[in-house]
């Protein structure tokens, strides 16, 4: 009943109208407005008039335009950095820590012992190319099976347009080709006459897609080193493939080995206090406050007294000669619960020495979306992070290897020996996957590939670095060499034999620094708040508005509207009464009386309101249709009451 | 009738936009006016409130608020001019630097016999009259026969001198003769020089040969640096007559230099390497020059993907006065920047693999008005003398060299030469060391002016490097490694290669975070305007239409009614002037109300919706008590019709 009473009210109100003309309108909104152009246009003579018109015209396009601007520049999500930097008690990094060389060549002698035959003939050959050597005569043949596979050979460029090839160790038994045997006498003096003249003399090896087939390519090497390190690396990735993993963390270092001494702060720490993980790259690494189970570790002082302090022996005798030729811990900071990528990010440190690494702590915070394209925890990127197997978190570097071995899994069927697998997967091996070098080595310098791993990678929102100020002095020193030998010998062997020596010996110390962080943090430049008050301060400027003026001039807009559609109505009933009347005996109304209507404009409106009545609502029985015909005749005073009691 | 269209229309105008003064008759009027009718907040109220001190409140409330926009105003137009840092990190392909790498030794000790022969026996005979330092016994002997009948002029030109602190004398290391010592003492090393030292000094003289009489002497703490010093001015000297296809000789070639290359995966040669002449470290080779055009990227990072080289540092060959230490330098640097090895150059140990991991930082500053930097140095008054986009580094040593130019008449050697300039030797300018080192005195003291005159770049590219170094090859590959390289070096060399003349070199991308650090304007005109409407609402409500208001009322408006003013009284005077001569009554003043208040005569114009309402009844009508209701909105119609406003006008008046 309410409802139909205010709806009933609201019609006579529709009925009745604004009750004036355009231009009262206009008017009274420039008279009562509380934006401070239009005022002056009616309050001022004619040529004032004219100024102010314009005047406000332009200062209502300006506001608009900056309006323009300044949503614009909103809309852009620039952000500013803000820096600070100093000391604060922070956590300690986690401090992964590795052999340069990946397993105890005493442990693996057994599995590459062909191999290095292999390896050590060929040098022979390479170096000492005279053929009918003594010393082939007493070794054991030689398992060629291996060499077969990804030979390694040497490319004669003295003749440009036919290059000569030779395999180091078929060329002394058959000759190769048609030109190989034309030359087979002056083979020796090919093979030792390297680079004369700008001529390359490259040791090169071919590889093959499938074994016998022509889809051949050879790697170019223009030094016989790296030819022969990377033939060991490639050859000796697919014996140990074969190994399972926990022969092969067997065959690495051992932490109680490695780890001789620890502290940190004042307290004592050993080998079981870090986690060992296996890289792949490095074989057995030992992890420092990786904060996996524990709590990580706070560092409230600055100064090598308050950080960590370690001693290490790498054993160099025992190192696999030709896989690494550098010899050193490698080591690395990174953040907690995050894998370490030691090739990427991981620093030497020499044997014999003592080295400091004060660590600054850099550290960018940034918004997310739609500020910056980054990724708070990785699981908005279109990549299957395989080292979440280690349970670390998400990280670019992760990302682009986990992209890479995807992209290996799909094209060559197997997986990288340097990467994670994903399931159901097996790592490479030259018995299984006799073309995967071919498929890697076309994989690894594809271009097209990199970009898009690169592409569909993001890196994380909060980046932190460590930026490390790295020194080092000789140690132990010559006074003190005995006693620290004879002590750390004697507590890792209990043997007072000395078993160590300066080859293999490290002390780290790792600290923090004076000022131990450095954030740069990311805050939106333009927030909400900033835009509404520029938008204030902009129609206030120019115009001295505010959002209750916009709203003022929203009411006259509807109420022009208003004006319109009831003219409108009036001028179509008008037509119809036009007709009707025509069609009615009565006399047409007079002059005065059109002129009347037209202004007094009471009169008008309430006639125009009759139409919508009848075209919006449906007729309504209950209340009695007012008779317009009739109102439009009774004297202004019966109006009042009418509307009074509706 | 036959008026021009364009008179027409400007009569037109003329006619229906009359000028006229304001209509406010005094200053107070029109100050009473404003106050009631302005935008601003605080003048109603002056006008408004009743009671002295609440009016004096608010006028002073008014006026502090004024203050306090201008002062407001005031500090956003002096902050305007402020940056913002922005940080981004973009993970993308990086552009590989370019790595110019450089032997520590400039130059073949065996191929610069023929030219330092005679210097190095000197300084050897020098080592040995003051230290008694001598390569073997046999030898010195026959030397110092020598000595005598060949007489050098490397001592004539400048004296090596031993003297003791107090008794100002000094013995020429030559004649063995004590001299008394002229001009002033330059301690080359430290200012203060223990006086309870009884070690004796060594250092040498400088004079300049026009005037002998002015010396400048320079000392040293240690023998080790003035013998060092002494050695380069003569090294400097000699080398700077040798031509520059000679000294390229002279030096390493890249298949000396460069035993075995690897960049992303693959083998690279000499090719990739740019040669380019240091004037104090010799050839130095420059991988990823960008001179063929194109310039490498890396879209991977780590070690594996980076620059991997092993260099043959010839220790043999080692001059032994000019450099005392063993190894490469290198410096990563832009292709379009000058690598000033000798400043900041990064040295590499031989018997080591150094590994450096790079970490990309762009930098931005804003120019002018912002900071005072430069965008392409285009606009600093001293000539590039590189071949090199602009930098600090280059513009300091640019002006230091034109200054040499100027003043010492030739280049110095380490340098590039300017147009028509030569290096500096003694055959030529005899004077030219005792120059030279006035003149770097003055440039260390900014007595030059270089510091104030060059500017920093305003964009620059850095490259922070993390070196680490590991023992390489080690114990057990060291053998066959060394086989196998001295077989890559091929026969040039019939021996076998040792550890320590090899280094190995690895320059690679920690990561492909470029980071880009970027100032922006913090203000733009709109945010300007915006805090301006933001003070100027605040304090007063206030807007442009006010200030254009102010200026109306307070000088267009005032002007003109001071101006009125003065005028009406000249013409009364001149009226009193007339009517006393012919007597005729003054016109009395009718005008009772006035000014914009004045609805009668508030314009030219017909009265507007509200004035209308404030018109005086015509007096004759009767009062009725309500007023005829479409009274205003009749007025309100004929308002606005479009009658002709001359005669309105005529009407009124």
């Amino acid at each position: 009943m309410n409802l139909k009473k205010y709806c009933v009210r609201a019609l006579h109100r529709l009925q009745k109208g604004p009750g004036y003309t355009y231009k009262e309108l206009l008017v009274w909104y420039c008279d009562n407005t509380n934006t401070h152009g239009p005022k002056r246009i009616i309050k001022e003579g004619p040529k004032k008039k004219l100024i102010w018109f314009f005047l406000t015209l332009l200062f209502a396009s300006l506001v608009f335009w900056q309006w323009g601007i300044l949503i614009n520049t909103y809309l852009s999500y620039n952000v500013t950095s803000s820096l600070s930097i100093g000391f604060k008690t922070m956590k300690f990094p986690a401090v992964t820590v590795c052999n340069a060389n990946p397993f105890k060549y005493s442990e693996v002698k057994h599995l590459l012992k062909e191999l290095d035959r292999l390896i050590e003939a060929a040098l022979e050959r390479i170096l000492q190319p005279t053929p009918g050597n003594s010393s082939e005569n007493a070794s054991p043949p030689l398992d060629l099976g291996l060499w077969h596979q990804i030979p390694l050979v040497l490319i004669d460029e003295h003749d440009k347009d036919n290059p000569v090839i030779l395999d180091i160790f078929e060329s002394n038994q058959t000759a190769l080709g048609n030109e190989t045997a034309g030359r087979a006498p002056s083979r020796g003096s090919l093979l030792l006459s390297p680079r004369r003249d700008g001529l390359t003399l490259p040791a090169l090896r071919p590889q093959c897609s499938h074994q016998g087939s022509d889809n051949c390519t050879y790697r170019n090497f223009t030094s016989a080193a790296q030819a022969v390190t990377e033939w060991y690396i490639l050859q000796s990735t697919s014996i140990l493939s074969k190994v399972p993993l926990q022969e092969r963390i067997r065959m690495g270092y051992q932490a109680e080995d490695m780890i001789l001494a620890c502290l940190y702060g004042a307290e004592p720490c050993n080998y079981k206090n870090f986690t060992q993980i296996y890289h792949p790259d490095h074989g057995n690494c030992y992890i420092f406050n990786w904060g996996m189970d524990e709590e990580a570790l706070n560092s409230s002082n600055p100064g090598a007294e308050f950080g960590l302090k370690l001693i290490l022996d790498i054993s160099q005798q025992d190192y696999i000669p030709y896989l690494s030729s550098a010899a050193g811990a490698r080591l690395m900071l990174h953040q907690q619960k995050s894998f370490p990528f030691l090739k990427d990010q991981g620093i030497y440190a020499m044997a014999g020495t003592e080295t400091s690494i004060g660590v600054l702590v850099d550290e960018l915070e940034r918004m997310g979306y739609p500020y910056s394209d980054c990724t708070m925890n990785g699981s908005d990127v279109p990549v299957k992070n395989l080292y979440s197997q280690y349970n670390t978190s998400y990280s670019i570097q992760a990302c682009l290897r986990s992209c890479f071995q995807n992209h290996m899994v799909e094209i060559c069927g197997c997986g990288h020996y340097m990467f994670p697998l994903p399931e159901g997967v097996n790592y490479c091996n030259n018995e299984d996957n006799p073309g995967w070098a071919y498929c890697y080595s076309s994989l690894r310098s594809s271009i097209r590939h990199r970009q898009i791993c690169i592409d569909s990678c993001k890196e994380t929102c909060n980046d932190t670095q460590y930026k490390m100020t790295i020194s080092m002095a000789d140690w132990p020193s010559e006074a003190s060499e005995d006693w620290i030998f004879h002590i750390l010998s004697y507590e890792r062997d209990m043997s007072t034999n000395v078993t160590l020596d300066r080859n293999g010996i490290i002390k780290l110390n790792i600290y923090f620094q004076e000022y131990n962080y450095r954030t740069i943090s990311e805050s939106a430049a333009t927030t909400i708040v900033w835009l509404l008050s520029s938008l204030g301060g902009q129609f206030g400027f120019w115009m001295g508005g505010s959002v209750l003026c916009l709203i003022e001039f929203g009411e006259i807009i509807i109420d022009s509207l208003w004006i319109t559609i009831i003219n409108v109505i009036s001028w179509c009933k008008g037509l119809k009464q036009k007709r009707v009347q025509a069609r009615y005996p009565d006399a047409p109304p007079t002059v005065s009386e059109l002129v009347e209507a037209h202004t007094n404009l009471g009169f008008q409106h309430e006639d125009a309101g009759a139409l919508p009545r009848d075209e919006a609502l449906p007729p309504e029985p209950g209340t009695p249709p007012p008779n317009y015909d009739s109102l439009r005749v009774q004297p202004l005073d019966v109006l009042g009451p009418d509307s009074d009691a509706e | 009738g036959a008026m021009a269209p364009g008179k027409k229309i400007t009569a037109r105008i003329k006619r229906t936009l009359p000028v006229k003064g304001p209509q406010a008759p005094t200053l107070s009027e029109l100050m009473r006016w404003y106050c009631l009718n302005t935008n601003t907040h605080g003048c109603r109220r002056i006008v408004v409130s009743r009671g002295r001190l609440r009016r004096f409140i608010w006028i002073l409330l008014t006026l502090s608020a004024v203050g306090l926009i201008l002062w407001q105003c005031a500090e956003l137009l002096m902050n305007y001019y402020s940056a913002s840092v922005s940080v981004t990190v973009q993970f993308q392909k990086l552009p590989f630097p370019a790595v110019t790498i450089c032997n520590i030794n400039p130059y073949k000790y065996s191929s610069m016999k023929d030219y330092l022969s005679e210097l190095d026996k000197e300084t050897k005979k020098a080592l040995e009259t003051f230290y008694g330092f001598s390569e073997g016994k046999s030898k010195v002997r026959r030397s110092v026969d020598e000595w005598n009948s060949t007489g050098s002029d490397f001592f004539k030109q400048i004296p090596l001198l031993k003297f003791e602190e107090f008794s100002k004398t000094a013995t020429d290391f030559r004649s063995g003769q004590k001299r008394k010592i002229e001009g002033s003492v330059f301690h080359k090393d430290s200012s203060i020089v223990n006086s309870g030292d009884s070690n004796d000094i060594i250092g040498f003289q400088l004079c300049d040969a026009n005037n002998s009489s002015e010396c400048a002497l320079y000392t040293f703490s240690s023998g080790v640096n003035a013998i060092q010093e002494w050695y380069k001015l003569h090294y400097m000297n000699i080398m700077a007559q040798i031509p520059l296809e000679t000294k390229e000789k002279l030096s390493y070639s890249a298949d000396d230099l460069l035993l075995t290359c690897f960049f992303d995966g693959l083998s690279c040669d000499k090719r990739h390497f740019t040669r380019f002449h240091h004037p104090l470290h010799g050839n130095c080779y420059t991988f990823n020059s960008g001179e063929n055009g194109t310039i490498l990227s890396t879209s991977t990072g780590g070690s594996e993907y980076g620059l991997q080289v092993v260099l043959y540092i010839d220790e043999a060959d080692y001059n032994p006065f000019l450099v005392t230490s063993t190894g490469a330098k290198i410096i990563v640097h832009d292709q379009n920047e000058y690598p000033f090895i000798e400043d900041i150059g990064t040295e590499i140990e031989t018997a080591a693999a150094t590994s450096i991991g790079m970490h990309f930082t762009r930098s931005r500053k804003l120019s002018k008005p912002y900071s005072d930097c430069t965008e392409t140095g285009a606009d600093i008054p001293v000539e590039n003398l590189y071949n090199k986009s602009y930098s600090l580094q280059i513009c300091l040593h640019s002006c230091f060299q034109k200054a040499m130019v100027d003043s010492c008449g030739c280049a110095q050697y380490a340098q590039p030469l300017p147009a028509g300039a030569e290096y500096c030797n003694y055959k030529k300018n005899p004077n030219w060391m005792y120059c030279y080192y006035r003149l770097h005195e003055k440039f260390v003291k900014e007595q030059l002016g270089c510091q104030q005159i060059c500017k920093d770049a305003c964009s620059f590219k850095e490259w922070a490097l993390t070196t680490s170094i590991a023992q390489w090859p080690s114990t057990v590959s060291e053998d066959w490694m060394l086989r196998v390289l001295s077989w890559d070096k091929g026969q040039k060399i019939n021996k076998k290669l040792n550890k320590t003349d090899l280094a190995n070199l690895m320059v690679f991308y920690k990561d492909l975070n470029e980071r880009f650090i970027s100032e922006n304007p913090a203000n733009t005109l709109v945010i300007l305007l915006s805090n301006f409407g933001g003070q100027l609402g605040l304090w007063m409500s206030c807007s442009v239409v006010c200030v254009i208001e102010i200026v109306e009322v307070f000088f267009i408006d005032s002007l003109s009614i001071v101006m009125r003013r003065q005028w009406q009284k000249a013409k009364k005077w001149w009226n009193d002037r007339k009517r006393d001569r012919s007597g005729k009554p003054p016109q009395a003043s009718n005008l009772e109300r006035q000014g914009h208040d004045n609805p009668v005569c508030v314009d030219e114009d017909l009265p507007t919706f509200n004035t209308a309402l404030r018109l005086p009844l015509p007096q004759d009508s009767p009062l009725p008590r309500t007023p005829p209701p479409n009274y205003s909105t009749l007025r309100l119609e004929t308002a606005f019709t479009d009658q002709l406003p001359d005669t309105l006008e005529v009407g009124q008046h």
